[in-house]
């Protein structure tokens, strides 16, 4: 009896928690339809327009999203080259200093990013010439490293180093040692922490906001932009075309990453 | 199929010297065990002839060649590890198949390559599945098919049988005997359990500290082990501290705590009458007398153990150490009794103390 009473409490506490994660994204995405020109919800009729006008020259939505996609991409596959690199080094071996190594390499998750941010701004003017592009993408390589690292490092530190040697046993030359036990065995952390890093590089805001130059700004500062001067639902749309993508790198990593069976 | 030969190794971990200055050579398809406790120096021994690892002095050589310099990818050695490091990305045919796909064979040779293998361990039907969907022993099997298929000069098996139960342990004992002997392979097993040692090898070599303490026949280190250390090592239980009292051609005497007891002339070769000895037996070998007679004690049962086939029991007042005999289906089952035991003539060995 008293079983079942905690039990559906469960579940209702959990469906409550969930609809509340739920709901706004639902609100959203259903509004983005409505052919007012103010969000109202549930919606008065149905339209298209609002996405044919997020991708129409003058809001320059679809050039923030390319920025925001280059950004992204790059610094992703430059902090999967540094991140694995670091995340092998500190598990590998053993050596004075590791763990701060480790730390100070996840670092960037602890700072607040505004902070970074200013003394980046800072150090970007006293160098000067740094332009538009270069100096969003040292700031994204710099915080998005942690997920990588933390990633990698959490599948690297159960990793059974005597398959290496079994590799190499059997006349795999420490290239092919690499390519063909460690890196597809460390994937799933790669993977996971590469789509994490890059959906935090695509919609990253604050040190955006401070880095950008007229040249060159990312999807979330042309939006934030955009939402000071008019607030019609072309904001849903674009949100919903965010979340699109964003639930399919979830479900991508979810089929790289969520499988435990190379763990063992 | 190669001779090895390993001339004044040595290797250090710092200030720790993990092998001294170690000589060892093995014939061309000889079976050959390394034994010993953790620390011995068996496993950095082996990590030195796969490569993994350089001596700090003295030469690592197959068929004469010297291979210090060399990388372990280059010296077509091949290992079996204690946890069998099968690649669990890969299925059993790609484990298997790996050190082929690296030399580059042809297809079709792979495949015929890896069946055969397969069929001789015994695994045939099972080469897609992962080896995480297979039994311990199906892995271990893996392991093994993994290392001959390559067709090493040298096969090294660290603690080959030690992961399994009793029943399979058995069994992969006779199937890697049967594999040696198949393949000719000379091999090198690395362990710390006498029974798997002397099961499996041809040649016994006991290690300790990173020295060589005794190389013999699996009977001889077995029965005639050269030191009380050893002895206790390869399972000798009651070890009695006493003098010679009498030795002749025909037969010697010692005594140990005021008890006298016959041994085999052999055993006081080295020593004479008045020295100071240690009588060690096995506990196998002790058994219950129903009367006096020749090296028949008379003691008190401290306690028993039931351990199945034999029943383990600690006996005192036969001499100042406690005796602990092993019996061969003990009736009684009472803790608290007098009993006879019998240490056979011919199952004592006597070192110098």
């Amino acid at each position: 009896m008293r079983d079942d009473r905690v039990n559906l409490l469960c579940k209702i506490v959990a469906i409550v928690s969930f609809l509340f994660l739920i709901a706004p994204l639902v609100i959203i995405i259903i509004a983005s339809f409505t052919p007012t020109a103010y969000v109202t919800f549930p919606p008065k009729g149905f339209t298209l327009e609002w996405y044919e006008k997020i991708f129409s020259k003058d809001t320059h939505f679809v050039d923030g999203f390319m920025r925001s996609l280059q950004v992204g991409v790059i610094a992703t596959v430059v902090d999967i080259f540094l991140g694995v690199t670091a995340s092998l080094a500190v598990t590998r071996y053993d050596f004075k200093g590791k763990g701060v190594l480790l730390s100070f390499f996840t670092s960037p998750m602890y700072v607040p990013s505004i902070a970074f941010a200013f003394v980046l701004l800072q150090v970007f003017s006293r160098i000067g010439g740094v332009t538009g592009m270069w100096k969003i993408l040292l700031g994204h390589i710099v915080i998005i490293l942690p997920y990588i690292v933390r990633n990698t490092v959490a599948v690297l530190t159960t990793f059974n180093w005597t398959l290496e040697d079994a590799a190499a046993s059997l006349g795999a030359n420490p290239v092919q040692v690499f390519f063909k036990i460690t890196i597809p065995l460390a994937k799933p952390g790669i993977v996971a922490g590469s789509l994490l890093a890059f959906l935090y590089s695509f919609d990253e805001a604050v040190l955006s906001s401070l880095l950008s130059s007229p040249k060159f700004v990312t999807l979330p500062i042309r939006i934030m932009n955009y939402m000071e001067l008019t607030f019609d639902p072309a904001l849903a749309a674009v949100s919903t075309i965010l979340i699109v993508i964003s639930l399919i790198l979830v479900v991508l990593m979810e089929k790289f990453a969520g499988l435990d069976m190379f763990l063992k | 199929m190669a001779v090895l030969e390993l001339t004044n190794i040595t290797k250090k971990f710092g200030d720790f010297t993990a092998v001294k200055n170690m000589n060892l050579t093995v014939a061309d398809g000889e079976m050959v065990a390394l034994l010993g406790g953790s620390g011995c120096g068996k496993t950095t021994t082996l990590r030195m002839i796969a490569g993994f690892t350089e001596p700090y002095a003295g030469e690592v050589k197959i068929d004469g060649r010297v291979m210090n310099k060399i990388p372990p990818y280059k010296r077509n050695v091949s290992i079996f590890f204690q946890n069998y490091a099968l690649f669990p990305h890969m299925t059993v045919f790609e484990n298997v198949a790996f050190g082929l796909k690296l030399q580059k064979l042809p297809k079709d040779e792979i495949r015929s390559r890896v069946e055969k293998i397969l069929t001789m361990v015994k695994l045939t039907g099972l080469d897609k599945r992962y080896p995480r969907e297979l039994s311990g022993g199906q892995q271990q099997r893996v392991a093994l098919a993994r290392a001959l298929v390559t067709r090493p000069s040298i096969l090294l098996l660290d603690e080959p049988l030690s992961n399994l139960d009793a029943k399979l342990r058995v069994e992969m004992q006779v199937e890697i005997k049967r594999i040696q002997k198949e393949t000719g392979l000379t091999t090198i097993i690395v362990t710390h359990d006498q029974e798997e040692a002397v099961s499996l090898a041809d040649r016994v070599i006991v290690m300790n500290e990173g020295e060589i303490l005794q190389v013999g026949g699996p009977k001889e280190v077995f029965d005639y082990p050269a030191t009380p250390f050893i002895a206790d090592f390869m399972g000798f239980s009651t070890f009695l501290h006493g003098t010679v009292e009498e030795k002749g051609a025909d037969g010697g005497r010692i005594v140990c705590s005021g008890v006298s007891l016959a041994v085999e002339p052999a055993e006081l070769k080295t020593l004479e009458k008045g020295d100071a000895c240690i009588a060690a037996i096995r506990a196998e070998n002790m058994e219950v007398a129903e009367g006096f007679g020749q090296n028949v004690v008379g003691g008190h049962i401290r306690s028993l153990t039931y351990k199945g086939q034999r029943t383990r029991l600690e006996v005192e007042g036969c001499f100042a150490e406690d005796i602990y005999p092993a019996i061969h289906d003990y009736e009684k089952t009472g803790e608290d009794g007098q009993i006879l035991i019998r240490l056979p003539k011919e199952k004592i060995r006597v070192y110098k103390a």
